[in-house]
This record gives structure tokens, sequence and C-alpha cells, in this order.
């Protein structure tokens, strides 16, 4: 837990005159979960969105293993080893569990029928099986529709496509945007030993949470934003409930003098 | 609720047993399988058009025999249903990526025309059937940038649809182009024809009348219906083995998903437009080989006919979804329907009644079925996140 993976300053970010977001500085390193904590609209999202490439800040400078990069794209921030999990899960509802995990990395079958884009479904679906495993998540069957599946295990599908997707690239980055929002208690143990899992590989997690409990459970630092500030970075054993909530609600002044 | 959801989970897997999938099942216990009620529901849905074509395919073979049930007739079915199922395959290529493509009967027209007037110009036909492929790849792109720029696909393609309707007329100088001789042989030439015939008689021992049909003695099989086995074949191939058929009908689904697993979803939406186009066109030339002679009046029936059978076969609007040899079964049912309300006397305007009340009640059985799926979904309440056991 030394380098760091993912290196902001200053972000300044505008919607027309709505500022959502105010000289933010944020680091995440291998390794390391942090949990990215504040009241609705207080920007946590839009940050999300500056590290994935879906929205460019209108000031500031992005750093991935020490290299400046500026993302046009989410499909730039992906290159980068950066993979997001959005409050909405955007499955395709209508194929199933295999196609869902490996839409646009779908394994061809040998041989000519390959060269003709064939899809080895057989071997999709066993591979999926076999990652599902190796993330302690599982769920239904390979082949079943996402549209058949209860709001827990599309929302673990939906942390899965992420996840396969960056535990290919050795230091990757994994963003979670309320990955526990729509699940009752089993599946959000679940989701929290997907977070382990992927932080003891040397992933970096970013989790955004409106769930306390949980980002004491597994975050090793948390970040509070209000109203589009950081109002405080700390380690998670330093700190604790009331503080916290008090730097959500605003009622605790900012651990930084205001600029 | 998760202990019931557990325990419902382990019964449905200690149910299945050893028969559950084989060495996969020994591996993954915790898989839990659907319900007898709820997979049998789903099969009724998935199969249900061809029990329904069954049914139809019986009801006149009783109703207008002898004359129905036989092969000739069913050739006679399948080449009244060999154009429009093409049309429907057009359809459905728009409706599978998510943009409902109205332009088809233009593409059709207009592609019909150039071909024909470049036959008529003595250019060899390999090119001009070519050519005309081209342009309807090119319609398709089209068709697709202007979309993509942001507007709503049935407005854009209403308005190719009236440009191509009026380049058509233009192209023939508002007259039809005849002559087609040279493309016979994806028209009016039919293959493998018997002239014996043999009559059958039936008589079975309960409930149905006899009845009788006859073997043999047919014209052989029309042109367009190699054409559209060689679509349908290599399109439902594609959908469901290839990687370019797998993403457009994601993208029909989840635009968004596609988007964010790094792949271009403008791509393949326009790959949806550019089949549908393409396939619009290869039914107008095989439409002028079968007439005979171009016609530049796009005939909108083709969407009607279409989406009827798209409708039949269970494909959602929505897109995203769907199987293309349940829409070739519902061009099908149409052409059947058509044939024996003939056959059995029927004034042909009945045709059209019964085609619409089928239309209706296929989507309200589908819509209740599917209602009912979802709700014992939710009262089995099996469907929870397990972890490994
Ligand atoms: N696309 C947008 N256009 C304009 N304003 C936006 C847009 N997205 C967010 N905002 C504004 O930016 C601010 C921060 O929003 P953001 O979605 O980042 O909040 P959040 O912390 O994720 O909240 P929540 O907990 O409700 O998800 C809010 O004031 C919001 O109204
Ligand atoms: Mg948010």
């Amino acid at each position: 837990m030394s380098e760091r993976a993912f290196d902001l300053t200053g972000i300044d970010l505008h919607y027309g005159f709505v500022k959502a977001l105010d000289g933010v500085d944020f680091h995440v390193e291998q390794g390391e979960v942090v949990a990215m904590l504040g009241d609705n609209g207080a920007g946590k999202s839009t940050l999300m969105k500056v590290m994935s490439g879906a929205h460019r800040p209108t000031s500031g400078h992005i750093a991935v293993h020490g290299r400046e990069v500026h993302f046009h794209s989410p499909h730039d921030a992906a290159a980068a080893g950066v993979q997001m999990v959005y409050q909405d899960l955007a499955l395709v509802e209508a194929q199933d569990i295999a196609t869902n995990l490996n839409l646009g990395r779908e394994p061809l079958r040998k041989g000519p029928l390959g060269w003709l884009g064939f899809v080895d479904r057989k071997a999709m679906r066993e591979e999926s099986d076999r990652e599902l495993d190796l993330l302690g998540v599982r769920t239904a069957p390979m082949h079943r529709p996402v549209e058949m599946l209860s709001g827990g295990q599309r929302q673990v599908i939906a942390i899965a496509r992420s996840a396969v997707r960056v535990t290919g690239e050795s230091n990757g980055i994994l963003l979670l945007d309320e990955p526990t929002a729509a699940l009752g208690y089993e599946q959000t143990r679940l989701v929290e030993g997907l977070i382990r899992t992927m932080a003891g590989r040397g992933i970096a997690v970013v989790l955004v949470t409106h769930n306390l409990p949980l980002a004491f459970e597994v975050s090793h630092r948390i970040v509070v934003l209000n109203r589009g500030r950081k109002v405080a970075d700390i380690p998670t054993a330093d700190t604790e409930n009331d503080h916290v909530v008090g730097w959500i609600t605003g009622s605790r002044p900012s651990m930084f003098a205001s600029a | 609720m998760s202990d019931t959801a557990d325990s419902s989970a382990a019964d449905a897997a200690a149910a299945a047993g050893p028969s559950n999938e084989g060495p996969a099942a020994a591996k993954a216990p915790v898989h839990e399988k659907l319900p007898k009620s709820i997979s049998s529901l789903i099969f009724i849905r998935d199969r249900g058009i061809i029990v329904l074509w069954l049914f139809l395919i019986a009801l006149f073979a009783i109703w207008a025999q002898p004359y129905f049930f036989s092969v000739s007739n069913a050739m006679l079915i399948l080449s009244a249903g060999a154009i429009s199922s093409i049309f429907a395959a057009a359809i459905a290529m728009g409706v599978f990526s998510g943009a409902l493509d109205l332009s088809v009967p233009g593409v059709a027209a207009f592609v019909g025309m150039c071909s024909a007037w470049m036959i008529s110009h003595d250019i060899p036909v390999w090119v001009s059937l070519l050519a005309g492929l081209a342009i309807g790849v090119v319609i398709g792109v089209i068709n697709a940038r202007i979309t993509l720029v942001g507007l709503n696909p049935l407005v854009v393609t209403i308005g190719s649809l009236t440009v191509l309707t009026g380049l058509a007329a233009v192209v023939g100088g508002g007259y039809t182009i005849p002559g087609l001789d040279k493309l016979a042989f994806i028209g009016t030439d039919t293959y493998f024809a018997i002239d014996q015939t043999w009559t059958v008689d039936v008589q079975p021992w309960f409930l149905v009348p006899d009845f009788s049909f006859q073997l043999g003695g047919f014209d052989g099989v029309a042109g367009p219906v190699f054409v559209m086995a060689a679509v349908f074949i290599v399109m439902t191939v594609f959908f469901t083995k290839s990687r370019g058929g797998i993403r457009i009908m994601a993208v029909g689904g989840n635009a968004e998903a596609v988007r964010r697993v790094g792949l271009s979803s403008d791509f393949y939406r326009t790959m949806g437009f550019v089949l549908s186009s393409l396939l619009a066109a290869l039914g107008g030339i095989v439409t002028a080989a079968y007439v005979g002679e171009a016609n530049p009046a796009a005939s909108p029936g083709i969407i009607f006919e279409g989406l009827t059978a798209v409708a039949l076969a269970g494909v959602s609007l929505a897109g995203g979804r769907g199987s293309l040899p349940k829409v070739l079964v519902g061009a099908l049912i149409l052409a059947t329907i058509g044939n024996g309300l003939t056959i059995a006397g029927a004034d042909p305007y009945w045709a059209l009644v019964a085609t619409g009340v089928l239309l209706i009640g296929a989507l309200l059985a589908d819509l209740m079925l599917t209602k009912a799926v979802s709700r014992r979904l939710v009262s089995v309440g099996n469907l929870s996140v397990h972890g490994k056991a």
C-alpha cells in the first residue's frame, strides 16, 4: 500500500452555473479501499464520473500511477485500468449472465468459425462461472437472462462485470457508486466480501455509499464531501461514527482550512 | 426473508438432484433451478407461435380439404410467404437493434428500380444485383448517421421513405421498368418439380372426420423461397452465434451497457440500420424478379405485414430481443391464413380480420404469460443471491 494508483488534485467541475466540485484533492492507493461519503448532491457521483472519464473536470489534474492523464471518455479510463459501476446498472436485460459479463470481450471459437466471429458460448459460461467463483459471488446459472434475476443478483452481476475487467490488468482501479443501495443484509455482505477480495489482490477500490456501517467495515480510509468540497480525509481507524456524521451534515468543521 | 429464500433454493437444488446438468451440478450445488410451473409457462410463451401455426394448419387441413393439406399447396404458401418474410426480417433487424426502420418499402422500391434500370441498360445481372445491395447498405448508413445525431429513428426513416419513393419514381420517369427475364432465376423459375400425384385417404379412428391429402404433383419450389431460406439461415446463425449479432442485440436492449464496456454503440446501431436496408434491398430485387417488372410505388403493406409477423413472433418493439425463426413462422402464419381462407372459399377480406384479431390476441397472451411468470418469480422468491456454500 504505497504507490498512488489514482491521484486527483484541485478538481473543479461546473454543471452550467452549478459548481458540483470545488478544488477537490483525492487519491487512492493500490490495495486500498476508500469510502467516499456525503449527503445527497454532495458531488460524490460527479467525482466518480471524473475518475471514470465520463465527465471532464473544468480544471485540475489527474494522475494514474504517477503519470498525468487526460480522459476523454470512459474508454480512455478503461484503457488505464479504471472500471466503474454506476448507480444505474446498465445491464442487457434480455441476455444471459454470461453474455453480460463478457460483452465486448467474448471468447471466439477456435479455427475458421472463430475467424468468422463465432462466439464460444460454452467457454464463455465456464469462464464466467470460474470468475464469479474467484470473486466469491455465486448467483444463478450462467444462461439465465438478467431480466429474471432479483435486484440483488443484478447488482452483483453489474459489479462482477467491472470487477472481472479490472482483474485483467494487474494494477486496476474499481469505482463503485452505491453498490449496495438496493441490497438486503445477505447481499450487502456478499458485496463487502467482493470488495475485500478485490483489495486483497492489490486493486484500488473507491466506494461511494450512504451505508456508514459498511464504510467502517470495509474501508481503510474515509473521505467526506460536503457541497462539492472535501471536508474530511482520515484513516478509518482514526475516526468514529459521530464525527463522520458531523462532517456529512456540515455540523462539524472541515479538517481543511477553507481556501 | 433471506432464510426462506435460502431454504427454497436448497429444496430446488435437492429436488433437481443428480440430473442437474451433470458434472457442473456437482461442482455448483447452489445453482438453483426454476420451478416447473415457471419453466412450463416460459415454454408456452416461447413456443406458443409454433403451436398456433400447427393449430391453423390442422384447422385448414380439415376445413379446406383435400386441397389445403398437400405438398404443392405447402409450396404455394411458402412462395406467398417468401417475399413478405424477407421484408419481415428487414423490419426485425431494425427492431432487434432498437430502431424501427420504416424506410423498408422505400428502399425496396428504389433499389428494385435501380437494379432493373441497370439490367435494362445491359449491365451484367450480377453487377446490377450487387450494385442494388450496395445502394441498400449506403441508405442504411445514411439513416444511421442522421438518427445518431440525436433524432427519432421513426421520423428519420419516414423521411427517407418519402425521399426514396420520390427517387424511385425519378429512376423510371414515373413508369415501371418491365422485361426482367434475366432475374427469373430468383423470381418465377421453379426448381425440383415433380409430375406425378398420389392421393392418400386417412380414416382416423375418433373425433376427426375422414380426410385425404395429395402427394407429389407440385410445380417445384419458386426462386424466392431459396432466397428466403438463405436469408433466415444466415441471419439466424449471425444473431445467435456471432460476436457482431450478439452485440447488435445488446445495443438494442441497452445501448449504455454496450458503451460502458468500451464498445462503440454507434457502430452497432449503424449495423442494425445497414442490415435492415440490405434485406429491404434484397426484398425489392426479389419482388421485381417475381413480378417481372420493377414498380416505383412503395407498398406500405410491407410494413404492416412485417410488423405483424414480428409481433406474432413475440419480438418486443422495445428492442434487444427476438428470434428470427419465429419471425419466419409469423410471416408464414399470415401466408397460411390467406391461403387457407381462399381455399375454404371465404371472402378474402376475412384474412385481414383474422390476421388483426390474431395479432392482438397473440400480444395479449404474451403479456399475460409474461405477467404470470414474473408474479410467480416474485412469490417463489428463490432468486436471491447465495454465497458459495
Ligand atoms: N448532469 C447534471 N447537470 C447539472 N447538474 C448536475 C448534474 N449531475 C449532478 N448535478 C448537480 O451536481 C451536484 C452533485 O451531484 P452528484 O450527483 O455528484 O451528487 P451525489 O453526491 O452523488 O448525490 P447522491 O447521494 O444523491 O447520489 C448536485 O447539486 C446535482 O444537482
Ligand atoms: Mg450519486
